[in-house]
């Protein structure tokens, strides 16, 4: 699985990974019923404590990501339509916070801001289907 | 019951110059503390008196709730020690020092030490002396982890090794602490190692205990303020508050770090000093550790 870890981010490793988790559900990476790795390898994997990793899988597993049935692996759970949408807005949402955080500390006006990131998407969608 | 319990820990070697003066420290099974502080600090007395290696001259050390120099043999049985100055037998082979190990302790795991020795790939044949200063260390990880020990100690187990080499002793005891759950105190200088390893992390600042929290309130409940530096006398208005651990004055600003997250540092700024323009962010151990042993309290 696609994850990585800055330890020196000042983003706590077991948030990293929550984060990342995430995103890979949101964009479909991840599939419901999706096994992810035991504890114990993604810890030996990222060289982090296995109780960071376990935190992590626990917070999934409450905010109701990921589902653990006895015996076997932890799986990605299946979310309806309503809740993936959800779910991809708030990744999208966690991930503009330093833009918004700099287009406020730049003194940008609210439509500025808004018609740069119009740009940036149109750029980045023309150059995908390029 | 705690592994380690330390009370009033009160250490000098030269009169009226105490190298620890009153230091705390207690941890739980399976807890991983990174050890901080500048050269000379205290770290390894800490880590000598912990063990036994040296006499606290006031507090008390319990380890497995025994006492260190009262009980030595059965302290060291359950305990493994790995330090940057290690010295091992110049003129035995890694075999013998191996076997001399082995011998010492009837809880030892022959599977284990066969495991890391292949994966150290170091020549059992070759002679002590004639090892790199990163496969001596390994040699020493091997010896301290195979008695399956209870604790361990490492005191800057990474110093003086490369990239690969501290990536290797690192998952090496990752993976003392999934097979065993064995608590690990270790002093370091490369910080992202710590937060890499450590559940908590305590940093010793002027002979006491500055820091004592878990990585995580680290990361998410201390801050680095950026103030700018009018009116003057603005660092010793923010060194007066009881949540502000430091300050460095630069050229641009102050830098402050707080026992705050951001949001409540920039607020208490605000509301106590009346500057709103201050900048505050959360910070890795770092640029947290060189705030706050480059400033002044």
């Amino acid at each position: 699985m696609l994850i990585v870890v800055d330890p020196s981010s000042g983003v706590p490793v077991f948030r990293q990974v929550m984060d990342q988790v995430r995103f890979h559900i949101a964009s479909g990476l991840l599939q419901p019923g999706d096994e992810l790795p035991a504890t114990r390898s993604l810890s030996a994997e990222l060289g982090v404590n296995p109780m960071t990793i376990s935190k992590a899988y626990n917070l999934l597993e409450r905010d109701g990501v990921l589902e653990r049935r006895p015996g076997r692996p932890l799986v990605v759970r299946e979310l309806d339509p309503e809740e993936l949408e959800v779910e991809k807005i708030d990744r999208l949402r966690a991930s503009l916070t330093d833009a918004v955080r700099a287009a406020l500390q730049l003194g940008l006006e609210n439509d500025e801001a808004l018609r740069v990131y119009g740009e940036l998407l149109e750029e980045a969608s023309e150059e995908e289907q390029s | 019951m705690n592994v380690l319990e330390m009370y009033d820990i009160h250490r000098s070697f030269e009169a009226g110059v105490p190298v620890l003066d009153g230091v705390d420290l207690t941890m739980a099974p399976g807890e991983v503390v990174g050890l901080l502080g500048r050269n000379g600090a205290g770290k390894t007395t800490l880590i000598h008196i912990a063990i036994g290696m040296l006499h606290q001259q006031r507090g008390t050390v319990k380890i497995f709730g025994l006492d260190p120099h009262r009980q030595p043999v059965e302290v060291k049985r359950r305990v493994g020690f790995v330090s940057e100055n290690q010295i091992l037998p110049a003129f035995l082979n890694v075999h013998e020092v191996v076997e001399l190990h082995r011998g010492l302790f009837s809880s030892w795991d022959d599977e284990m030490a066969r495991e890391l020795a292949t994966r150290f790939a170091i020549p059992a044949n070759a002679r002590i002396k004639t090892l790199s200063k990163g496969q001596a260390r390994q040699v020493a990880l091997l010896c301290a982890l195979c008695h399956r020990p209870e604790l361990l100690l490492l005191d800057e187990p990474a110093g003086g090794l490369d990239a690969l080499a501290r990536r290797e002793f690192l998952e090496t005891a990752i993976q003392a602490l999934v097979e065993t759950g064995t608590t690990i105190l270790f002093s370091s200088h490369y910080l992202s190692d710590v937060e890499r390893l450590a559940s908590r992390v305590v940093m010793l600042h002027e002979s006491k205990v500055l820091i004592d929290n878990s990585i995580d309130e680290l990361h998410e409940s201390f801050s680095i303020a950026l103030v700018p530096h009018r009116p003057q006398g603005t660092s010793d208005a923010l060194l007066a508050l009881p949540e502000c651990l430091g300050v460095r004055r630069r050229t641009d600003a102050v830098h402050a770090v707080f026992r705050l997250d951001p949001d409540d540092a920039c607020a208490l700024i605000a509301a106590r000093l009346g500057i709103t323009d201050a900048r505050c962010r959360t910070a890795g151990l770092e640029e947290m550790f060189i705030e706050i042993a480059g400033g002044e309290r």
